[in-house]
């Protein structure tokens, strides 16, 4: 935009002058932008084109070889017969997680939003604080607790604590104190229970931050690693991060077949982004443009 | 958009939610839990058990064996942290050398693993056995692992670059014969760079088992820091300018894909390879079969010792087993007998650590990818002249201080040569070895 | 804050409400809903989150053996943490990284998000696709794949940078070098998050009212005027939020190295960051006290880390929204 400004300034130039200089300013925009996306783009497309290689190809040619094959593929579920496992664990994991999530924290961004409640002010003062702790700090007891209520190497173990989230009631929190008050009692004076009321007006408005909200969440418990690493004992387990972090190790002789799991392990977030690519921007900007 | 309250994308996490919770729950993970339960992190050993467990089984019928293949990585860490969690463990579980000492950090009644001491005294295993492989596993005289191996150390080259370039295995007796050969075949710069060896000049790999070539070490017998000694003063000093400086002649990559092809294009002309990794060269560096050999490791002196050791693995029983004895008597059949002994060594090319194994046929017989050398036999030679090393908590920390000196020695090396050289490294490895002492001193138990 | 206006609807008597019992119900029902709303939250949060960061605070002052051994040493963790030449190499490699993360990603962010927001671009979609792809990359998966990319002699970092400059010897080792890993980790979370903050500014110029601009070109400003006095006045508030996300996310790295240095702290300790230290000196070791010891000292870091940053700035609360 500024760019755009600066052209409409008034210049004692000739208009074809000026014309020609504008089209090389947008040009150079343009070529600038292509060549940098090119480059963000060149890892994916390598690892794609490894993914697909023969094994043997994979130094020979820089991106795609002659010939496309599976033997990745085919290698990786022969070598790591478990894969298929760790990715429904991370399935299920990070599912339920996100599920969870979504119900307590946009339940109590309503409270927090539209009620007006003794604590209230204390419980808000208590989340802003906690925000800025890292996790690592409370991981060790977090361990301990568990070991005692025998949830370590559980998926539970990993659900259960991380069913908090203080970003997703500030973020609920905040998209819901646009609602108007008066839809709320329309509401109630049609016979609606406060629960129908949360489920049937409130929610449906709330749902382009409910679909951010979802990708966040998704991709920040599909990514996670630390905390599953500790917690998690038995391979069988195990999420995909942990498990590519472990096949890194085992085999070093076999490049094209890690690339192949990595390919399919960061598929899943792929799909759920190009479903929700809209909601996922306007979700993740709200926070720090609305605050 | 969907009548779900809280939209499409919701809806279809929950079904996935669900859809996978239900997939899990058919197939659980302790679901039919086996009479034993093995946790191995190599896929040579993995492969060979399975092969030998239709013998045990047949001997005692109604028992199930479950092998499961783990990775290394963070394994002894897990495991430890699972035994003190009171988690559910396996019977038996095979750990890699440098982490033996990781369970022996607190009291030696903490310690997650049956005492094996007097088993191996009353079966006679401590003198059949090359009694070095006890150490690492031992802690206040208990022996708390079985050493699966002895893990030599020779030097495999490229038969066919030697003979190009005139090099004559049988005239290098000494490392000042080897480093003179070096000097004469290495190019480090220009389009096409060759080492004559691969040594690393940023971690302590090579290094170490240089080292325990001397006699020197990490700790000693009585748990002490030693990396400070005055050996390895020497081996340090020496080893720097091998890999460091205008003139060194070792240099290192990386492994897997990388280590093939820099063996293949001849970057890299000789390796220090235990039994072991003999084994992985035979499969990933596949197209060098018929033109690699082996020779005894350069001694330090005319006449001195001609190899090291390098790695190593011990099979433990941990104490929430049901069935020690049946434990153990699995261990022996997978480790010591001669049940498919042919095809373990085959699989794997590692020395067992009993000594009257050796004279095996399989074991003594010529192999085509080493020029028709018989490596068991070069190996077997080398095998009673290896030193003890000894277990430590801190080993994996002391590994680290060392190839911290070896870094800082390096820059040391390019930046001012030989000038005061040895001193620097005395200096180096002394604040190294304190900083061992200092975290030592730390543990309370 | 949004109160609840019920009762002053009942007082003015404009509003019809259900009588007798079921209205007792109704108001009942009303007082009660929001705490039954945040319950499920606070007791998961009291239990999962309050009590252990009590608790971090009492177990930093032991030296533990996995969670069941126990030995009280007072301050003597921190003691050990801040002579230990381990944790101050720590501490530096992860400010230098924070520092060339956020000196290089924002500037960066801030370019293409101005680039991007040209009226007349088509595609800008795409542009945008594909400068966010990364970020659906998690880091484990992003150290793989840049672990293989920076192998020497065969890799495709080596090849592209020899391509362009013949000098530069193709057997480089990227990660097996205490100078470059560094580089290496810049260049590889440089790729990773350039794309996620530019949706940041990008949202944030598109908030800018163009008015200002309209009024600073009356007055004569060039474009860099321009950009000093309406837009980066503009999205300040938004620039100080993603100054601060990103520095403590920088400060917290840990995936990233851990798997591109293969489960190391890389040569001469030259990948091992804050994190990194807390996890191997506190969970591999068993040690759960020291662990939580590091974890506050990390806590109190990035505390004032992002203070000064915010008050340097001038945005005292603009952070926390």
């Amino acid at each position: 935009m500024i760019w755009e400004i600066k052209q409409r300034r008034p210049r004692h130039r000739t208009g074809a002058r000026r014309r020609s200089a504008v089209i090389a300013g947008r040009l150079a925009v343009l070529l600038a932008l292509t060549a940098f996306s090119a480059l963000t783009l060149v890892p994916l497309v390598w690892l794609v084109a490894a993914a697909l290689k023969k094994p043997d190809d994979l130094f020979h040619y820089t991106f795609f070889g002659p010939r496309l094959s599976a033997q990745n593929f085919v290698d990786l579920a022969t070598k790591v017969p478990d894969f298929g496992r760790y990715v429904i664990n991370s399935l299920f994991i990070s599912s339920s997680i996100v599920v969870v999530q979504l119900l307590f924290s946009s339940l109590a961004g309503f409270a927090l939003a539209k009620y007006d409640f003794r604590g209230k002010s204390l419980v808000m003062v208590i989340m802003l604080a906690t925000v800025m702790i890292p996790g690592q700090v409370t991981m060790a007891p977090l361990y301990e607790l568990l070991c005692r209520l025998r949830l370590v190497d559980s998926y539970l173990g990993l659900i259960v604590p991380g069913a908090i989230s203080v970003f997703g009631i500030f973020l609920f929190r905040q998209s819901m104190l646009q609602i108007p008050d008066d839809l709320l009692d329309a509401a109630r004076i049609d016979g609606c229970s406060e629960f129908r009321t949360y489920l049937n007006i409130v929610m449906p408005i709330s749902r382009p931050m409910t679909g951010a909200f979802c990708l966040i969440s998704f991709l920040g418990s599909w990514n996670s690693f630390l905390w599953p690493q500790i917690l998690l004992h038995t391979s069988k387990r195990f999420t995909l991060p942990i498990a590519l972090n472990q096949m890194v190790g085992m085999y070093q002789q076999s490049y094209g077949m890690l690339m192949a799991g990595t390919l399919l392990s960061i598929l899943p977030v792929v799909v759920l982004f190009l479903l929700l690519q809209k909601e996922f921007v306007a979700g993740l900007t709200t926070g720090a443009v609305k605050g | 958009m969907s009548r779900f309250p809280f939209g499409s994308a919701a809806l279809a996490l929950l079904v996935v939610a669900l859809l996978s919770g239900l997939w899990l729950a058919e197939d659980p993970v302790g679901g039919r839990k086996a009479t034993l339960t093995l946790w191995v992190f190599s896929k040579e050993h993995y492969e060979n058990y399975q092969n030998v467990l239709p013998a045990f089984l047949a001997k005692h019928p109604g028992v199930t064996v479950d092998v499961q293949l783990v990775s290394n990585n963070g394994l002894a860490a897990r495991l430890q942290a699972a035994m003190v969690a009171g988690v559910d463990v396996p019977d038996m579980c095979e750990i890699e050398i440098t982490n033996a000492g990781t369970f022996f950090r607190g009291p030696l009644k903490e310690v997650g693993f049956l005492d094996l001491t007097d088993r191996i005294h009353r079966s006679g295993l401590w003198d059949q056995l090359v009694r070095a492989r006890f150490a690492p596993y031992t802690k206040q005289g208990r022996i708390f692992g079985l050493p699966h191996d002895v893990h030599p150390v020779a030097l495999a080259y490229n038969r066919e670059a030697f003979e190009r370039l005139g090099i004559q295995p049988d005239r290098i007796r000494t490392w000042d014969d080897f480093i003179a050969v070096g000097r004469r075949v290495t190019r480090t710069t220009g389009a096409n760079p060759r080492y004559l060896i691969e040594l690393s000049d940023t971690s302590e790999g090579q290094l170490e088992l240089l080292l325990f070539q001397r006699g020197g070490g990490f700790f000693d017998a009585n748990g002490h820091c030693t990396l400070d000694n005055e050996k390895a003063v020497e081996t340090l000093a020496w080893y720097v300018p091998l890999v460091a400086g205008s003139r060194r002649i070792g240099n290192d990559l990386g492994g897997g894909q990388v280590l093939t092809q820099a063996v293949e294009q001849g970057y890299l002309l000789s390796l220090i390879t235990p039994d072991w990794r003999s084994r992985t060269y035979e499969n990933d560096i596949a197209h060098m079969s018929g033109k690699m050999a082996l020779m005894p490791l350069p001694a330090v002196r005319q006449g001195g010792r001609r190899t090291s050791t390098w790695g190593g693995t011990m099979m433990g029983i941990t104490k929430r087993c049901a069935h020690p004895d049946l434990a153990w008597e699995l261990a022996m059949q997978l480790y010591y007998s001669r049940e498919k002994l042919a095809d373990r060594y085959q699989k794997s090319n590692i020395l067992p650590p009993k000594r009257d194994l050796w004279n095996d046929p399989a074991i003594q017989a010529p192999k085509a990818y080493w020029s028709g050398q018989r490596l068991g036999r070069i190996y077997s030679t080398l095998a009673p002249h290896v030193l003890p090393q000894y277990a430590s908590p801190f080993l994996e920390l002391a590994k680290n201080k060392l190839s911290e000196a070896l870094v800082a020695c390096v820059q040391q090396y390019n930046a001012s040569g030989d000038a005061g050289f040895k001193a620097f490294c005395r200096r180096r490895l002394k604040q190294s070895a304190e900083e061992v002492r200092r975290q030592m001193a730390r543990n309370p138990y | 804050m949004t109160t609840f206006k019920i009762g002053r609807r009942r007082a003015d008597g404009s509003t019809p409400l259900p009588g007798g019992a079921a209205r007792r119900t109704f108001r009942f029902q009303q007082r009660l809903a929001p705490y039954l709303f945040v319950s499920p939250f606070l007791i998961l949060f009291a239990v999962f989150g309050l009590y252990p960061l009590v608790k971090s605070i009492l177990l930093s002052l032991y030296v533990t053996n996995g969670p069941r051994d126990h030995v009280f040493v007072g301050l003597s963790n921190y003691r050990f943490l801040f002579s230990d030449p381990d944790f101050g190499v720590a501490v530096r490699n992860t400010a230098v990284y924070t520092f060339w993360t956020v000196f290089l990603q924002l500037p960066l962010a801030l370019g293409l998000a101005i680039l991007l927001s040209q009226k007349w671009l088509k595609g800008r979609n795409w542009f945008r696709l594909a400068f966010f792809s990364p970020q659906l990359v998690g880091q484990v998966f992003v150290g793989v794949i840049f672990m293989v990319l920076y192998v020497p002699q065969y890799g495709l970092v080596n090849h592209a940078i020899h391509a362009v400059h013949a000098g530069f010897p193709l057997d480089t080792k990227w990660l097996g070098d205490a100078r470059l890993v560094m580089p290496a980790l810049v260049l590889a979370s440089l790729w990773m998050y350039v794309g996620f903050n530019m949706i940041y500014f990008l949202a944030a110029l598109q908030a800018v009212d163009r008015q200002l601009y309209e009024a600073a070109m009356v007055d004569g400003a060039n474009g860099w005027q321009q950009f000093l006095a309406v837009t980066l006045p503009g999205i300040k508030p938004v620039a100080v939020y993603v100054l601060v996300m990103a520095t403590i996310g920088s400060l917290q790295l840990f995936e990233l190295p851990y798997t591109m240095l293969q489960q190391s702290a890389g040569p001469d300790k030259s990948g091992l960051t804050i994190v990194m230290y807390l996890y191997q000196n506190g969970y591999i070791t068993g040690d759960l006290g020291y662990a939580s010891a590091v974890g506050w000292t990390l806590a109190l870091g990035i505390l004032i880390v992002s203070l000064i940053q915010m008050r340097v700035t001038g945005v005292w609360k603009g952070a926390s929204a």
